[in-house]
């Protein structure tokens, strides 16, 4: 399992930047753009974010998962709204993990190299997909999708 | 600063009155009403230069306060536009609502990116700012430049005579931030010719498809309502102009 925080862009930068908790780069030097599978998100789309409204932004979770990717590899991706940027926008912090067919996603990521406002992002998310029990909707239903068997790209958004 | 007196809208209607600024279109006859009914736009751009806030206003909608940065991957929404025009003329358009896809390279790139945006689209705006503009960040290997470069690539899979217009978005912030207009405008106009060299060099061999590049804010409303009439009219100017060309080759 190889995994990465794909961070928010609070800075208004031309890429999107990434990390393994430890060092920063952009991440299409981890995950080409061209590769990136059809209808991969880097964040919650803004559809669930209106519908959602911004009192429920912090219980947000939307994962996706893509089968087959590159060979037989699967991408697993987890993002949740992490605060705005400068101008107001709302900016996601995200887990991307590329996996072998049968290997699970591990969500217990370091995340002390990362900026001091994505931090606390990145622990609620940590403490969310690994300690909270099946009152969690959102975790719950990201948990469920990660266990799936391998079938064609699915995504699971609600609880 | 501005003196008081002044107001924003004032010293952009000077500005786009200086050579070099101001865009000599025609007027907007009825032949381009008629041409821009049903047209589907896309609107790209990096990273904060104003597309959700354009997309807003064509909407007819305040700017939101509150926004996503647009993670890709959605279903590209449609919606029809009447813009209102100063002679009370309105304009039916169908607007390929691109308000979910973001300005990061990453966005541009992948395959449910901008291309998936532009591929249906009839005219393409391509919004960037006046502070990317004073910055010459179309100059080779900057973000600008590289988005020229991406379109040069991309043209052959859009819509056969799609267009592709420059809207330089936050004029309002720049006029607050001059008081000496003439050097202002004399700068602008220099830099806009530098641009407009570039992006008819780098889009070689389909150049006529570019329309040319409009000031505008998204933010002052005056602006705006102001600089979209003078883009319908440019578009179709430009539009019309290729046509004639064409005819007459």
């Amino acid at each position: 399992m190889r995994a990465w925080w794909i961070l928010p862009n609070r800075e208004q930068k031309d890429d999107i930047f990434a990390s393994d908790g430890k060092t920063v780069l952009p991440l299409r030097q981890i995950l080409d753009p061209k590769l990136r599978p059809d209808g991969f998100s880097h964040g919650v789309p803004t559809e669930i974010l209106e519908k959602c409204g911004p009192k429920a932004f912090a219980q947000i979770l939307f994962a996706q998962r893509f089968p087959g990717w590159n060979g037989n590899q699967q991408l697993f991706s987890v993002s949740t709204p992490a605060g705005m940027d400068s101008s107001g926008r709302v900016v996601h912090l995200g887990l991307l993990f590329v996996l072998e067919p049968r290997e699970r996603p591990g969500f217990k990521m370091p995340f002390g190299g990362l900026g001091k406002e994505d931090q606390a992002y990145a622990k609620a998310l940590v403490d969310r997909m690994t300690k909270s029990g099946p009152g969690d909707g959102w975790a719950q239903s990201v948990r469920e999708l990660s266990e799936l068997p391998s079938s064609p790209a699915v995504r699971s958004g609600r609880p | 600063m501005m003196p008081m007196a002044v107001s924003t809208f004032r010293v952009f209607l000077l500005l786009t009155s200086f050579p070099g600024i101001g865009e000599h279109v025609v007027r907007l006859v009825k032949g381009a009403l008629v041409w821009w009914s049903g047209k589907k736009i896309a609107v790209i751009g990096p990273t904060a230069s104003g597309k959700d806030s354009f997309l807003a206003r064509l909407k007819n909608q305040e700017i939101p306060e509150v926004h996503s940065n647009s993670p890709m991957g959605e279903k590209i929404r449609s919606f029809d536009v009447k813009l209102a025009l100063s002679n009370r003329q309105v304009l039916d358009i169908t607007c390929k609502g691109v308000i979910n896809i973001g300005g990061e390279t990453d966005y541009r790139d992948a395959p449910s990116g901008w291309l998936s945006v532009c591929k249906d689209a009839d005219v393409i705006f391509y919004m960037m700012t006046v502070d990317d503009l004073s910055r010459k960040r179309f100059l080779k290997g900057r973000r600008i430049r590289q988005d020229l470069d991406w379109l040069l690539t991309a043209l052959p899979h859009l819509k056969q005579g799609a267009l592709i217009h420059i809207l330089i978005n936050k004029i309002d912030e720049q006029i607050e931030s001059h008081t000496d207009y003439r050097a202002f405008a004399e700068q602008l106009a220099q830099e806009l010719r530098a641009l407009d060299r570039t992006v008819r060099n780098v889009l070689h061999p389909y150049e006529a498809r570019y329309t040319g590049a409009t000031l505008i804010s998204m933010r002052d409303k005056q602006i705006y309502t102001r600089a979209i009439n003078i883009v319908l009219r440019s578009v179709y100017s430009a539009f019309h102009q290729t046509a004639k060309r064409r005819k007459a080759g």
